[in-house]
């Protein structure tokens, strides 16, 4: 537990100290989200109609990126070895990038939302039920997106490969999480959307289970 | 699947099933072409005895791809592999059988080749997820890391097959119900077409078996030439 958390933090430190990685990767969500505000048109309407769409859309392709970086610096700095070499399972290394991963994206997720707020016109008066619906979404893209950065790490062109495996595996997660958005948008009650955050949930722990136990085995040798 | 570790050429259980499946196979097209038409419809049901058997071979064989690449993880013996990637590669061909029948019905039945309804869209994507298998092996030189990985994402992908199945349940839309429910147990179909559809699953849960262990044995031919 102690070295899940010193290699989150560790991670944290790097991004928070380079700063131009994170800067750049919001700004390039930001102008993926006026292209599409320009794109989608000037009315109110369907603006507010595609927000969710476009919020979780933009959202992957940040946790792709985001998970590229996760181990792209191990491979340059050749601390991966290092990594595995240290005695005892491996699961930890998992864990602890996926903690950094999702330390990252909550952050930079709840920015998204209020910028998707402004530029869409996505209204936020049901704080609490959005913030659920993106930590769970998160953490399911994070969860898959850690394990194939790792599995990708050592090859060339992982840069086109990650999003392509990635996308398809996590379709349920954005399925699920536009869904409960755009009820929260549309004012649904909430008991009609606890399904799809059950199902989250569900994604969630079955995905990291099964990351967490197929880890150690693809990363060895 | 595959007994002998070297064979020289398939083996008899290997011809037995081919030879069963495809002779079978035109037998199969009769029963379903003689099968009653449909109450609602009409002859247009008869894609049925076509679209359900591909469509229940490709989680089948998505399945198999799942069971042999966890094999390969905890044995690590290239011959799981093998099978693990000689049943996706069936697979794909199955489940884009199995889109294309689907489309084919589409057309006249909903007046669309394509919509974005959640059985389809969820099957698309079974189909994007082995795409990107094959993708990733091609991609990777070192044969142990390639296996490994591939595994990897055999084991992942399989997760969507069950979301895939009960699309059609959690999402009540335009894709038709199944016939026969796995999960209750409850067939809402007519004697005569029953039959004909359970048939036709069999020719092709045959042909499957076969092809499975004739591609395997390439396979394996392939292997020992890449090695020597």
């Amino acid at each position: 537990m102690r070295r899940v958390w010193l290699l989150a933090l560790r991670d944290l430190r790097l991004e928070v100290r380079d700063r131009t990685g994170i800067l750049s990767l919001l700004a390039f969500f930001a102008v993926m989200l006026f292209v599409m505000a320009l794109a989608l048109g000037p009315e109110e309407g369907p603006l507010r109609r595609a927000a969710p769409g476009v919020l979780w859309v933009a959202l992957a392709f940040m946790s792709t990126l985001l998970s590229t970086r996760a181990f792209a610096l191990e491979v340059e700095e050749g601390t991966l070895d290092d990594l595995l070499l240290t005695p005892g399972g491996k699961e930890w290394i998992y864990f602890g990038k996926l903690l950094s991963q999702v330390l990252l994206l909550l952050p930079l997720g709840l920015l998204a939302l209020l910028l998707a707020a402004g530029l869409f016109h996505l209204p936020l008066e049901r704080g609490l039920p959005l913030l659920l619906t993106l930590s769970l979404g998160a953490l399911g893209y994070a969860s898959v997106a850690t394990f194939y950065a790792g599995l990708l790490a050592r090859l060339r062109g992982r840069e086109a490969l990650l999003p392509l495996l990635l996308f398809s595996l996590v379709v349920p997660v954005v399925l699920a999480s536009v869904r409960a958005t755009v009820g929260l948008v549309e004012g649904l009650p909430l008991a009609e959307l606890a399904d799809w955050w059950r199902l989250l949930l569900v994604f969630d722990v079955v995905y990291i289970t099964a990351c967490a136990l197929l880890f150690p085995v693809v990363m060895e040798g | 699947m595959l007994k002998a570790a070297n064979p020289e050429r398939p083996d008899a259980l290997t011809w037995a099933l081919l030879a069963l499946g495809l002779l079978l196979l035109p037998a199969g097209l009769l029963v379903a072409l003689s099968a009653p038409p449909d109450v609602n419809q009409g002859y247009l049901v008869r894609i049925m005895y076509l679209h359900v058997p591909t469509a229940w071979l490709g989680y089948l064989a998505f399945f198999v791809t799942f069971l042999y690449s966890l094999l390969y993880l905890f044995r690590q013996n290239p011959r799981h592999d093998r099978v693990a990637m000689v049943s996706a590669e069936i697979g794909l061909v199955f489940m884009g059988l199995a889109l294309l029948t689907g489309m084919l019905w589409a057309r006249p039945t909903w007046g669309v080749y394509w919509t974005w309804e959640p059985r389809l869209t969820t099957t698309a994507i079974l189909f994007a997820v082995y795409v990107g298998y094959f993708l990733l092996r091609g991609a990777i030189e070192d044969p142990e890391l390639r296996r490994k990985a591939a595994a990897a994402v055999g084991i992942l992908g399989f997760i969507n097959v069950p979301i895939s199945y009960m699309s059609v349940k959690w999402w009540r839309s335009l894709h038709q119900t199944q016939s026969i429910d796995l999960t209750t147990g409850r067939v809402i179909l007519a004697p005569e077409m029953l039959q004909a559809l359970l048939f036709n699953l069999l020719v092709f849960t045959l042909l499957y078996l076969g092809f499975v262990r004739f591609r395997g044995f390439v396979a394996a031919l392939e292997a020992r030439k890449e090695e020597s």
